[in-house]
Order: C-alpha cells, then structure tokens, then sequence
C-alpha cells in the first residue's frame, strides 16, 4: 500500500496556510494516507461462526467425556479429574454458542434489515401508486366524527 | 491538471465465481464528471460497487488520491469521503426528509450543518422537512438522496442510475446540482442509461460492454458512436 508523493503531504499544506486551507481533494488523499488498509476480511465472520460452531460441539463432546469417565471409576482423584474436564467442556461450549451467536445473529440481522428497508420502499411506493401522489390528511382526534360526517 | 481521486486498475471482480468485470480501467479527477455508459448487464453498477469497495476485487487495483486502497473495507473509504448513490435512492420511506438526513450525523456533522448543506441546495426539502420520505415524489426522493450523499462531504461521489423513474424535465434538474457539485472539486461518476442526460454535464465518457471499457473519450467524440458501442458495429 504505497502513497503517491505528487499529493501533497500534511506539512506542505500546513506551510500553504495550515489544514483550513485545504481543499477537499487534499484533505481526501490525507486522510487515505493515514487510513489503514485491513485485509479484506471477508472470510472472518464465516470463519468466526464455524470456529464458534465446532468449540459449542467440542464442549459438549467433552462434557460428556468428562461424565462417563466420571461414573467408569470409583476413584475420587480420577473424578475430580473429570468435573475438571467436565467444567472445561462446559466453557468450551458456552464460548462456542457465543461466538457462534455473535456471528450469526450479525448475518441475520443485517439480513433482517435489508429486507424489512425492503419491505417499506415496496409499501410506500403501493401506498403512492394508491394515493396518485396526493397526501392523506390525518384525522384530527379532538373531533367527534360520527356516521353522519362527510 | 489534478491527479486523479479515483483510478481503477485492470479491475476483474466476479459474482459467485462469475466474473462479471474483465480488467476495467478508469479514472476521474477532482472536479470531473465522468459518464459510465453501457448496456444492460455490462458491468456498471459493479464498477461502482468496486468503487465504493462494497465489492471485492479478484484482480487490480483500485487506487483513491494516489493511494493503493485495494481490499479496503467500505466503512473505511465511506468515512474516509468515497460516497455511493445507489439505484433506487436508499432513503427510508417511512421516516421523515430531516431523519433522512439526521442519519448521516454518524460523519461527525451537526444535525444543523446537515440540514443547511441540503436545504440550500434543495429548498424542497426544506418546505417539506417533516414529510415522510415515501410520500415524496420520485424526483425529490432522489434530492434526498443526493442531499444525504452530500452531507458526508464527499471526495469522490458514486451515482448510480439517478435518471431511473424520472421524467427527463426532472432528470435534467438533477444534472444540473450533479454538474454544480462537480464544479466545487468533487469526482463524480455517474452510471447511467439515459446517455443523454449524462452526456450533457460528462467532461469525459467511458463505455461500458461486457465488463470491459470498450472506449473512453470526451463526450462529443462518442456521442455518434454510441449506438455502435452498444449494440454492435453494423459493418
């Protein structure tokens, strides 16, 4: 990522008459070059969501584990050893169903929005087509209208 | 004559594996109108999605003030003063002309400055501030639009189809603020299918045929040509 010296830097615009002289342009091609450039991380949330996906069914997997030991064994040592196991998996899934969540719900909800933004230009533009362009005049609710009001 | 705001290099990007650009190569400057013209399906919109960085770059470059920004992400060159108009106008029907604008308080403007940005420019909007945005017409829906699009204080301003559903009395209007707001150094480009409207304020033109560039000049050098570019050489 490499900046263009021809642009102006920010000292030679602050010696033309400091950051209020600059023009947009100038203050764009500033701001862009102290703008840092991440990888495009597209993949992360997909990754992000299996990640949390596989730890949430790890946890289980070892809870279960950590049970089974448990009752395969009379010994108290070796079944302390396995309600610490046991407490791992349990965190492991807890961590698990939240990143998992967290990446779903993200997906969904901007899913969600889109289509309810979706939605309403589909309503407004039924409600103008129904209206010919004219605007409804809003009942005003101090007056009593009756079956007789035209 | 200044550098340019806005240069693609070689762009490819694809759609599900798709490619749907073939290596576009483009450029606007500050203070520059640039038409983006093309049939149907050419790649136009996805030009400008690139842009805006909403769309991945399989290949290229996509360089903003000199600086490579390639797989930028959107929010970044957005802040940063890259601002996309997309087909369809994006406003919310069902809140009012000044929610709209409130919207892009998120740029760190007041929501008075924002306010004064877009009623000087349309004192429509002004009259009608407390009007929900659905019930405006189609071309004051686009002034908003455009109002919200300037209120991030854009460097380089993306427009998408600004001509869909409008009459061209109307249509010509919009040219004449998108001409204005060139001439205070923004680069505009502009994708559009009414080619006239878009030729009338374009300092340059690019034509847009199945993803690739298939020529770029002033306007008055491709006016004639243009349906040859869009259809096909008849020789």
């Amino acid at each position: 990522m490499s900046a263009d010296s021809s642009y102006p830097t920010a000292s030679s615009t602050a010696t033309s008459g400091g950051r209020a002289a600059e023009s947009r342009a100038e203050r764009f091609a500033r701001e862009l070059r102290d703008l840092k450039v991440s990888d495009p991380s597209d993949g992360h949330p997909r990754l992000w969501q299996r990640v949390g996906a596989v730890l949430m069914v790890l946890g289980i997997v070892v809870g279960v584990a950590a049970y089974l030991l448990s009752h395969r064994t009379s010994s108290s040592l070796t079944q302390g050893d396995a309600i610490t196991i046991g407490l791992g998996g349990v965190t492991l899934a807890v961590v698990g169903s939240a990143i998992f969540l967290r990446y779903s719900l993200t997906g969904f909800l901007r899913f969600w929005m889109a289509r309810q933004s979706f939605e309403m230009n589909i309503l407004a533009e039924r409600f103008m087509s129904g209206t010919n362009g004219a605007v409804p005049v809003p009942r005003d609710p101090a007056r009593n209208y009756t079956r007789n009001d035209s | 004559m200044s550098k340019a705001l806005l240069e693609m290099r070689g762009v490819r990007s694809a759609y599900d594996g798709v490619n749907v650009l073939h290596g576009v190569d483009l450029a606007v400057r500050a203070g520059q109108t640039v038409a983006l013209l093309g049939p149907n399906g050419a790649g136009k919109t996805t030009t400008l999605r690139v842009a805006a960085g909403v769309q991945p770059i399989s290949s290229g470059r996509l360089v903003l003030a000199g600086r490579d920004v390639t797989g930028a992400r959107s929010l970044d060159l957005a802040r940063s003063g890259v601002c996309l108009i997309p087909e369809g106008r994006g406003i919310f029907p069902n809140l009012s002309i000044r929610d709209n604008l409130w919207m892009m308080t998120f740029t760190g403007r007041s929501r008075g400055e924002i306010e004064e940005i877009a009623f000087s420019r349309f004192p429509v909007l002004g009259k009608n501030a407390s009007r929900a945005a659905g019930t405006l017409s189609g071309g004051e829906q686009q002034m908003l639009a455009l109002a919200r699009g300037l209120a991030t204080d854009p460097a380089v301003l993306l427009l998408d189809e600004l001509s869909m559903g409008l009459a061209p009395v109307v249509v010509g209007r919009l040219y004449e603020q998108v001409a204005q707001i060139a001439s205070d150094g923004v680069a505009v480009l502009v994708v559009e299918q009414f080619a006239t409207a878009a030729l009338a304020i374009a300092n340059h033109v690019a034509v847009l045929v199945r993803g690739e560039v298939a020529a770029q000049g002033p306007p008055e050098a491709l006016r004639t040509h243009l349906s040859d570019l869009y259809l096909g050489s008849s020789r």
